[in-house]
């Protein structure tokens, strides 16, 4: 709920609605659903009332569609950077880079990340263990 | 923040202590129902269920199946009795916690000595810096720094083995002790607040705004970066194990992973017979129903898609309590809802508690699915038991820490009350609780689902 009103093609599909809600009770309730189909995804191993398996792929791309949906939702509307200053977005963004930096660095490109660390940058093992 | 405004009685930090006593009743009256009433009946039905199993065991006409049907009927009953006794565990700890923070940050405040009654005439909406959150900051360094002795000391007292020695418990009691002065400052300052004279920033890029929103966004923006360490470790390991979802696609692909899916298993897969390998289980094979674990129905997934309900609406009525306080022209609900929210400040109160409620959910749910885990044998000590208790149990504490500042909230709600004026209080702290989802929104899928 921010200090400014916020605009957009979503907004006016809003006012649209019936029951005279804000964006924030429409935001909360698109928020449920998704999170309903995501887990649905997970239970269920086929389409419910057929046969058709649901695949791993199709999992994993309702996983990452419904997460940036959700994402978009809570950011944009529960955080409203949408109707805020750019500034608290361009702010909000910031880190990206460095977090795409970190997942591919460590997470994606170098096998012996965590293993093969340079002494001087992992704990004393040896101390641990005897605590 | 040096809030000024209203004129604060000290006597008003005694409703403090009483809301400390009435939350520890709270975790009492639940422990004793939870944890020593249905726990202790559960316990019997898992003694006879774990006898029976022992019984059967030993006897030579009892069949494989029905040897396997009794010891699932004493897994169910281990596991039955772990969700009472574990829910009635925690909510009495986290209640007795509130109490702590509740309570002491009440007492000190209640001893200061009285202020004089502002006549408006001495600049009192004026802002000026605090010295609190160094306070606080430097507490938390302390009990950082005796924190692995403070561990140690702990481990005698709960009966965790060891010698009991004082002395390894002093540096983070000492620490505790200044983040408590720090808090019970923070809050003397912030009551009063009634929102005038909130510090702007002067210059780019943030001019015009304010301070403590932008400074909020930043801290936001670092806890990003600690959840980004978390996820990628994870992705690290992850791509390294050899899963059930990589063997099978493995053999689907009709592509050899070193290490995981062999050229053999491939053709034996290809001439239609089952084949099974040794993978990995991660805390999503032991959750969802078909995981590799075998373990996985609806029950055991229950508790995390509750919490992320449960998360989700808990931002939304942070939202409905912020949109009351700034509301000018609020009215109350009709039908029931008008005996919860009869006016304006009485309803943002309620919101706040439903929000804490909820976040209060979250933690006893998430303990409860904890104790599962391990009892199943998916404990810390192994790598993805180790990357799963850190990454959800760090963003557990945030919730944890957010529930200590909304116990604030809720005083403050219930005394001075919120408006348009100082509503953003709510608005700054919700700012926090949405990121926690955010967060939850991430590690639920990867760590729950996947």
């Amino acid at each position: 709920m921010g200090e400014h009103e916020t605009t957009g093609i979503i907004e006016s599909i809003v006012e649209r609605l019936p029951g005279n809600k804000d964006i924030y009770f429409w935001n909360f309730i698109v928020l449920m659903v998704f999170t309903l189909f995501e887990v649905g995804a997970v239970f269920f191993e086929t389409v419910p009332g057929t046969e058709i398996r649901i695949s791993r792929f199709a999992v994993w791309t309702i996983l990452v569609v419904v997460g940036i949906v959700k994402g978009y939702g809570i950011a944009a509307y529960f955080m409203h950077l949408k109707g805020d200053p750019r500034i608290y977005t361009r702010t909000a963004l910031f880190p990206v880079l460095f977090v795409l930096l970190m997942l591919w660095g460590i997470g994606l490109s170098n096998p012996e990340a965590i293993t093969e660390l340079p002494s001087w940058c992992t704990p004393d093992w040896d101390y641990a263990t005897s605590r | 923040m040096s809030g000024h405004g209203n004129h604060i009685e000290n006597s008003i930090w005694g409703r403090a202590i009483l809301m400390a006593g009435a939350i520890v009743t709270i975790g009492i009256v639940a422990f004793a129902a939870l944890g020593l009433g249905v726990g202790s009946i559960k316990h019997d039905a898992y003694d006879e269920a774990k006898d029976t199993y022992y019984e059967a065991m030993d006897d030579p006409t009892v069949t494989q199946s029905e040897l396997d049907h009794l010891h699932h009927e004493e897994i169910d009953a281990h596991l039955s009795y772990l969700t009472y006794w574990v829910a009635g565990v925690t909510i009495m700890v986290i209640s007795i916690i509130y109490a702590i923070f509740l309570g002491v940050g009440g007492f000190i405040n209640s001893i200061q000595p009285q202020e004089e009654e502002s006549h408006g005439d001495d600049h009192h909406d004026e802002h000026h810096g605090s010295a609190s959150p160094i306070i606080f900051c430097f507490g938390v360094l302390l009990f950082l720094m005796g924190f692995p002795e403070f561990v140690e000391g702990l481990r005698p007292l709960l009966s965790q083995g060891g010698t009991f020695e004082a002395g390894n418990l002093v540096l983070s009691t000492i620490g505790l002790t200044i983040i408590m002065i720090g808090i019970a400052n923070w809050w003397r300052e912030d009551l009063p607040f009634i929102g005038h004279g909130e510090q702007i920033a002067t210059s780019a890029p943030f001019e015009g705004e304010h301070i403590r929103k932008a400074g909020l966004w930043v801290f936001i923006m670092s806890e990003v970066m600690v959840f980004a360490t978390f996820f990628s470790s994870y992705l690290r390991v992850r791509t390294e194990w050899c899963t059930k979802w990589a063997f099978d696609n493995g053999l689907e692909n009709g592509k050899p992973v070193e290490g995981c899916v062999s050229q053999s298993q491939i053709d034996l897969f290809n001439a239609g017979e089952h084949v099974t390998g040794d993978v990995v289980m991660t805390a999503s094979d032991y959750l969802r129903p078909g995981g590799a674990a075998g373990t996985g129905d609806f029950w055991t997934m229950l508790p995390g898609a509750v919490n992320t309900f449960a998360l989700i609406i808990s931002s939304y009525t942070i939202v409905l309590a912020l949109k009351t306080a700034k509301a000018k022209d609020w009215e109350a609900p009709k039908g029931v809802l008008r005996h919860l929210l009869p006016d304006k400040k009485t309803a943002v109160r309620n919101y706040l508690i439903a929000t804490l409620l909820l976040g209060s959910m979250f933690i006893v749910l998430k303990l409860v699915e904890w104790s599962h885990l391990v009892a199943e044998g998916f404990t810390v000590g192994t790598s993805q038991g180790s990357i799963f208790y850190v990454a959800t149990g760090a963003h557990g504490m945030h919730v944890f820490a957010g529930l200590l500042i909304m116990l604030y909230l809720v005083f403050k709600a219930d005394t001075i009350g919120y408006d348009e004026d100082n509503g953003q209080g709510i608005e700054y702290f919700g700012l926090y609780w949405h990121f926690v989802d955010l967060a939850w929104v991430v590690i639920f899928p990867a760590f729950y689902l996947y």
